[in-house]
C-alpha cells in the first residue's frame, strides 16, 4: 500500500471566489499550506469557512482563481483537464460524506470503478477490488447493492474505492458526517490504519472528537487558515500510534477500547458489531 | 490513459440500456423505421434498375438506341427533379429518313424505329383504352428479345393491317390468349391478329413499352393510321457483336449529324439506355428517401431526447466517475457509445425489417428487390451517423458537467 510517489502539497496564496460583483465572496482567501508525506490532517472550522472548497481544490475537482497549487512539485493549475483526470485516477482517492456509490453497481463494481480509468481489464479490476474489500472485511458483501448496506458499510466501501488505485493522497470530506458515532469510529479506525501504513490523509470534519486521530489539526475561518498545530510528530513507530489511539478511546465508549488497542483482533469484533449494530 | 476503454463503455452502456429497457426499445423503433424505409427504397430501386440493365445485357451489349432530344442536363439533381415526362409529349426530332439512312450506311446492322400511337382498341366484346399500339419494322425482333407464344411476328410477308398482340391485351380484347385470325378495330381500321407474344411481365424496359399490353403493327401501317404525323420515339440499332456495334456507332452519329444539322438527338449504348427509366425510378426513390430521412431525423431526435434524460438522471454518476478519474473524453465516449448502441440496434432491426418488407413488396410487383452490400452499408452508415449526430450533444453536455455540482445532487 506504500505510496508510489510522494505528493508534497504546497499551496501558495490560494484564492477561490464565488459569485460576481457585489455578491462575490472569497471561499478561500489566501491559503498557504504545506503537506508532507504521511501526514493525517484534520481540517476543522464552521460551515462556510472554505473547508470543502479547499478539499475540492486539493482533489483537482475545482481550480483556484489565484495562487498556486503544487502537487509533487508540479503546478496543477496549468494542467489540461485530461491530465488532471489522470492525476485523480492515479494519485488521489476521495471519500465523500454521502458515500457517492453508484446505485446500480454492486459493491465490488463500485470499488473497481477507479481502475477502469487506468485501462485495466475487467477481470483484473474485480480481482483487485475484491482484495481491497477483503482487507475491509466486506468480502461477504461483494455482490450486495449499495442500498442493501448500512451507512457504515457504505462508507467502508467508499474508502475501499478510494484506496483501490493505491493513491498517495486520500481526501475525506466529512467521512463520518452521515454516520452514528459507533460507525464513525469504525471508519476512523480504518483511516488511522491507512495512515499508519504511510498514506497521506486530509480529512474535513465538524466533529472535534475525531481530531484525536489526526497528526495535525488545521482550523479554518473565513477562507483562511486560523490555526495549524501538529498534535504529534509524524512517526512510523508503532507505540506512538497506539498511544494516539488510546488517547482517543478514553474519551469514547469503552466498547471501542478493546477493538482499538488490540488492532489485529479487531477484524472479527468489527464484524460482530456490524451485524448487531447498524441499520 | 489515452485508451478509449471501448469495452468498458460498451458494458456500461449495455447495463444502463438494460435498466431502461422500455424507453430504449421505443427509441430503437424510431430509428428502425427510418432505416427500414431506406432499405426498402434502395433495394427496390436497385431491383428496378437491374431489371432494365438485364434486358440490355441480355442483348449481349449489342444494342444502341437513338433517342430524340438531347440529354436534358448532366446535373443529377435536375435530372431527378425533371424526369423524362417531357419526352412523351414533345415532338420528336427523329424521322423515317434517319432510319433509312442508318440502314443504308450499315446494312449489317438491324435498325428498327419505334413509333407509339395512342388510341382505343375495340372488339365487339370489349374496348381497351389502356393499351398502346407500337408501329415498327420486322427487324425490331432482332433488337429486342421478344418471345412469340403463337403465330408469328410481323415480317416482310405480313403486309397490310395485321398486328401482334401482347398476351394481356389479347385476353382483354378477345377473352382468350389465342385470338389469331380475329380482328379488332383501331382508329377505324380493322386489324387482324397474326401473333401473340409470350407474357413478359416487364412493363419497364428500354423501349418504354409494356409489351404485354401492346399491339405491334407494321411501321407503314402506323404511318397511315397517324396520317404520317406519327412520332418516332426511338430507333433501336443492334449488331451481331459488341465490336461491330462500337465500330458502327461513330459513323451513325456522323450520319445523323449530317441529316439533322444540329445535335437534337442522342445515341446511347450500354447502361445509358436504361437511364430514362431508372431516372424516373430514382426520382420516385429520392422522394421516398426524403420521407425516410424525415423519419430518421425524428428517430434521431428521439435518441437525443432519451440521452438527455439519461444524462440528467445520471448527473451524480457522472460526478462520481469524474472524481475517481474519468476525463471529459471518457464521459463523452461513454454516452456516445450508448447512443450508438441504440442507433445501431435500430439500424440492424431496421435493415432486417426492410429486407423482409422489400421481399414482401417484391412478391406483388413485377420486379424483385435486390440486396446489395451497398444497401447494407448505407443502412449501417446512416444509423452510425444518426447515433453520433444526435448523441454528441447529450454526451458533450454530460462531459461538461462540473463534478462538484454533480456530486451535490444527492440522487
Amino acid at each position: 500500500m506504500a505510496a508510489r510517489k510522494t505528493p508534497v502539497i504546497q499551496l501558495q496564496d490560494l484564492v477561490k471566489k464565488y459569485g460576481l460583483g457585489d455578491a462575490a465572496h472569497k471561499a478561500l482567501d489566501g491559503v498557504n499550506l504545506r503537506v508532507d508525506q504521511g501526514e493525517f490532517i484534520a481540517i476543522m472550522g464552521p460551515s462556510g469557512c472554505g473547508k470543502t472548497t479547499l478539499l475540492n481544490m486539493l482533489g483537482l475537482l475545482d481550480s483556484a482563481d489565484e495562487g498556486t497549487y503544487r502537487l509533487d512539485g508540479k503546478e496543477v493549475e496549468r494542467l489540461s483537464s485530461a491530465r488532471r483526470a489522470t492525476i485523480r485516477a492515479e494519485q488521489i482517492g476521495i471519500v465523500f460524506q454521502n458515500f457517492n456509490l453508484i446505485e446500480r453497481m454492486n459493491v465490488v463494481e463500485n470499488v473497481a470503478l477507479p481502475l477502469t480509468y487506468h485501462g485495466i481489464s475487467r477481470l483484473k479490476r474485480l480481482e483487485r477490488a475484491s482484495e481491497v474489500l477483503k482487507s475491509f472485511h466486506l468480502t461477504e458483501r461483494e455482490y450486495y447493492m449499495p442500498w442493501q448496506l448500512s451507512g457504515g458499510q457504505m462508507q467502508r466501501v467508499a474508502i475501499a474505492r478510494a484506496l483501490v488505485n493505491k493513491p498517495s493522497l486520500i481526501l475525506a470530506d466529512e467521512p463520518t458526517g452521515n454516520l452514528d458515532s459507533r460507525s464513525s469510529h469504525v471508519i476512523m479506525e480504518e483511516l488511522a490504519e491507512l495512515h499508519k501504513r504511510g498514506n497521506t490523509i486530509i480529512m474535513v470534519t465538524h466533529n472535534p472528537n475525531l481530531t484525536s486521530y489526526a497528526s495535525r489539526v488545521i482550523n479554518m475561518l473565513d477562507g483562511k487558515i486560523a490555526s495549524d498545530k501538529k498534535i504529534r510528530v509524524v512517526s512510523e513507530s508503532k507505540p506512538e500510534k497506539i498511544t494516539l489511539r488510546s488517547k482517543k478511546t478514553s474519551k469514547k465508549d469503552d466498547e471501542k477500547a478493546e477493538t482499538t488497542t488490540k488492532k489485529p483482533a479487531s477484524l472479527a469484533e468489527k464484524r460482530t458489531r456490524k451485524k448487531g449494530g447498524k441499520s | 490513459m489515452t485508451k478509449l476503454l471501448l469495452r468498458d463503455h460498451f458494458d456500461t452502456a449495455r447495463h444502463s440500456l438494460k435498466r431502461t429497457r422500455m424507453r430504449t426499445f421505443l427509441t430503437t423503433i424510431g430509428i428502425a423505421i427510418g432505416v427500414a424505409c431506406v432499405t426498402v427504397i434502395l433495394s427496390l430501386a436497385t431491383g428496378v434498375t437491374s431489371v432494365i440493365n438485364k434486358q440490355v445485357d441480355d442483348m449481349g451489349g449489342t444494342v444502341a438506341v437513338v433517342r430524340p432530344g438531347v440529354e436534358s442536363s448532366s446535373d443529377s439533381l435536375d435530372r431527378l427533379l425533371n424526369p423524362t415526362i417531357t419526352q412523351r409529349f414533345s415532338t420528336s426530332t427523329l424521322s423515317s429518313e434517319d432510319v433509312k439512312a442508318i440502314k443504308e450506311q450499315h446494312p449489317n446492322l438491324h435498325v428498327a424505329p419505334v413509333m407509339t400511337l395512342m388510341g382505343v382498341m375495340s372488339t365487339p366484346q370489349a374496348t381497351v383504352d389502356s393499351g398502346s399500339v407500337m408501329a415498327t419494322t420486322p427487324e425490331f425482333i432482332k433488337t429486342t428479345d421478344l418471345p412469340i407464344e403463337s403465330g408469328q411476328f410481323i415480317d416482310d410477308d405480313t403486309t397490310g393491317k395485321v398486328a401482334v398482340l401482347g398476351q394481356q391485351l389479347a385476353i382483354d380484347l378477345f377473352g382468350t390468349n389465342n385470338p389469331i385470325g380475329q380482328t379488332f378495330t383501331f382508329r377505324g381500321q380493322a386489324i387482324t391478329v397474326v401473333g401473340i407474344l409470350k407474357r413478359l411481365n416487364a412493363p419497364v424496359n428500354y423501349n418504354s413499352v409494356d409489351f404485354d399490353k401492346t399491339a405491334i403493327i407494321r411501321y407503314d401501317l402506323g404511318g397511315d393510321l397517324s396520317k404520317n404525323h406519327a412520332q418516332i420515339q426511338q430507333i433501336n440499332i443492334s449488331a451481331a457483336s459488341d465490336e461491330t456495334l462500337q465500330k458502327a456507332l461513330p459513323s451513325v452519329e456522323k450520319k445523323l449529324a449530317e441529316l439533322h444539322g444540329e445535335r437534337d438527338y442522342q445515341v446511347v449504348a450500354g447502361e445509358d439506355i436504361s437511364r430514362p427509366a431508372s431516372q424516373f425510378f430514382q426520382a420516385v426513390g429520392a422522394t421516398m428517401a426524403a420521407i425516410a430521412a424525415v423519419s430518421l431525423v425524428v428517430g434521431g431526435i428521439g435518441i437525443m431526447n432519451i440521452m438527455l434524460v439519461g444524462v440528467a438522471e445520471r448527473t451524480r454518476e457522472i460526478g462520481i466517475r469524474k472524481s475517481v478519474g474519468a476525463s471529459n473524453l471518457m464521459i463523452v465516449v461513454q454516452f456516445l457509445t450508448e447512443s450508438l448502441l441504440i442507433s445501431l440496434a435500430g439500424g440492424l432491426v431496421g435493415y432486417v425489417l426492410g429486407v423482409v418488407l422489400a421481399f414482401l413488396i417484391g412478391t406483388f410487383i413485377y420486379f424483385a428487390p435486390i440486396y446489395t452490400w451497398e444497401v447494407a452499408l448505407i443502412a449501417l452508415g446512416i444509423s452510425l451517423l444518426v447515433g453520433i449526430l444526435f448523441g454528441l450533444y447529450p454526451a458533450l453536455r454530460a462531459a461538461r458537467k462540473d463534478p462538484i455540482e454533480s456530486l451535490r445532487q444527492y440522487r
